[in-house]
């Protein structure tokens, strides 16, 4: 490397009196010397095939691991599932105002609350209404609401904690008037407590 | 930088052997036209955040601070071809003093933009981490004042670094400091990208079943990390072979492709937008409103 990096001055200094080229882009002061193409092994573009072949393969590669990553472990949605969950489904999505649809209620309104709140974090909120759900202060009450309203059976309590944490929308914007959805929050507190024995029997009866 | 960047353009054609790699040269139309469009978009965003009461947030900044690095690269182009323009027509004194330190400056432009995307990048990817994985302490943990200072600090230390690179470029642990941040900033957002998205498919496996709400999560970070990926790396190499094997036939061949990589750096100028930027409806609403209104 040394070398080279000699080899390059001492071009330099001799090309102070080489001729200005015909070149378009020249205006640079160093040559490398002739590049000798005799006996190559494998095909001349060999370095640029790999490279864009490889890194083609990586991001793919990539992808797949995500795409199988979503594939995985998807629990089938039981339909008969029990109505305190039901329940703190509604209670948890009322908080962010929507009309509350008890025949429809899981599938339908938390695949949608949950694309929601996903594209919240990923997608940074792709369409206004959701960007209205994100809008939501991080009041401690509603915290505990959605606490009780995401239920995780069977889990350690720092992974509920930290799914509490995703779940709490976060784009806080302070000139939003979130009446609303502050009155929602201030009515939840009662729905919550009367959910908590509740919720505790199920999860019992989950685990 | 130039020398690394421009060297093999001066070899003499007559001392070449006819079977080597011809310079793949793309008319410079191509370029101005590219470069114009990064400017344009990126000024089109900063100019919707400038005027935006709502926008003006820590999110919206490290945008913007993608989008200033984003139309210093465009910038560097556009500069390029002036300069290139004004020496054929004879307006410039080839190799004279002006045209070095014009080259020069130009050179540090090209490196300050290129470590400002870097560290924009990082910075938006840690701003979304801390938003889900701190959610509740977020506006303690990531204010209006932190930002700025954090902003002022990676700006300074970019250009600082644009600077002492064109100055030392001739050394080898330059290039290799250079080269090196771009994987160590690549792992860094993979890691918090599949972390976000590892908790995100946890979320939702436990709320629904249908998998298109991750399918969905997956091709935006594939498209995040690709694009960044496909732009940027062929450049990165480029100046490592370079900088090792600037004699070898292989890596000359795959130096004749310099032309290309630049282009693809100019379009990732011109994508960067779209999938950081417009993605915020907000931000597209506070575009439609300046273009349609004004």
């Amino acid at each position: 490397m040394k070398m080279s990096a000699q080899r390059l001055i001492s071009n330099r200094t001799s090309q102070q009196s080489a001729s200005n080229s015909d070149y378009t882009w020249e205006y640079e002061y160093y040559e490398i010397g002739p590049v000798s193409f005799e006996g190559l092994k494998a095909h001349k573009y060999s370095i640029v095939i790999g490279f864009w072949v490889g890194l083609a393969v990586f991001v793919i590669f990539m992808f797949f691991v995500l795409t199988l990553l979503t594939k995985t472990g998807a629990p089938h949605q039981d339909n008969a599932e029990s109505s305190e969950k039901r329940f703190r489904m509604n209670s948890f999505v009322s908080d962010f105002g929507r009309p509350l649809e008890p025949d429809k209620v899981f599938s339908r309104q938390g695949n949608e609350e949950s694309r929601s709140l996903f594209h919240c974090y990923i997608n940074e909120v792709e369409r206004l209404d959701r960007a209205k759900t994100c809008h939501q202060t991080t009041a401690l009450d509603s915290d505990v609401q959605l606490q009780e309203a995401i239920r995780s059976s069977g889990q350690p309590e720092e992974e509920l904690n930290r799914l509490m944490k995703f779940d709490i929308p976060n784009f806080v914007n302070t000139d939003q008037n979130s009446f609303g959805e502050d009155d929602l929050l201030i009515s939840e507190p009662p729905i919550v407590l009367e959910t908590k024995p509740l919720s505790q029997t199920s999860h019992k009866d989950l685990d | 930088m130039k020398h690394i960047i421009n060297s093999y353009e001066n070899i003499n054609d007559t001392a070449r052997n006819n079977s080597d790699c011809p310079r793949v040269v793309l008319p410079e139309e191509i370029f101005f036209t590219i470069s114009i469009a990064g400017v344009l978009e990126n000024l089109i965003v900063l100019l919707a955040v400038f005027k935006n009461k709502n926008l003006q947030a820590p999110m919206y900044f490290f945008i913007c601070s993608l989008a200033i690095s984003d139309m210093l690269g465009s910038l560097y182009k556009i500069l390029e071809n002036i300069l290139i323009i004004l020496r054929n027509t004879g307006y410039l004194k080839p190799r004279g003093s002006f045209e070095t330190t014009a080259d020069d400056i130009i050179d540090s432009l090209f490196v300050l933009s290129l470590l400002g995307s870097i560290f924009s990048l990082s910075v938006i990817a840690a701003d979304r981490y801390i938003t889900i994985f701190h959610a509740l302490r977020y506006h303690s943990i990531v204010t209006v004042r932190r930002t700025v200072v954090v902003l002022a600090v990676i700006w300074t230390f970019c250009t600082a670094s644009g600077i002492a690179i064109v100055i030392f470029s001739h050394h080898v642990p330059t290039v290799i400091t250079f080269t090196s941040l771009f994987p160590l900033m690549l792992v860094f957002i993979l890691c918090l990208y599949v972390h976000m998205f590892l908790l995100a498919r946890s979320h939702t496996r436990k709320i629904s079943t249908l998998p298109r709400t991750n399918m969905k999560g997956a091709i935006t970070l594939t498209i995040l990390l690709g694009v960044f990926i496909f732009c940027w790396a062929p450049f990165v190499l480029h100046v490592l072979l370079m900088t090792f094997c600037p004699s070898n036939p292989y890596c000359a061949c795959y130096m004749s492709l310099f032309q290309v990589n630049g282009m693809l750096i100019m379009c990732n100028a011109v994508i960067d937008p779209f999938i950081y930027a417009f993605r915020s409806p907000e931000l597209r609403d506070a575009f439609t409103k300046m273009v349609f209104c004004s």
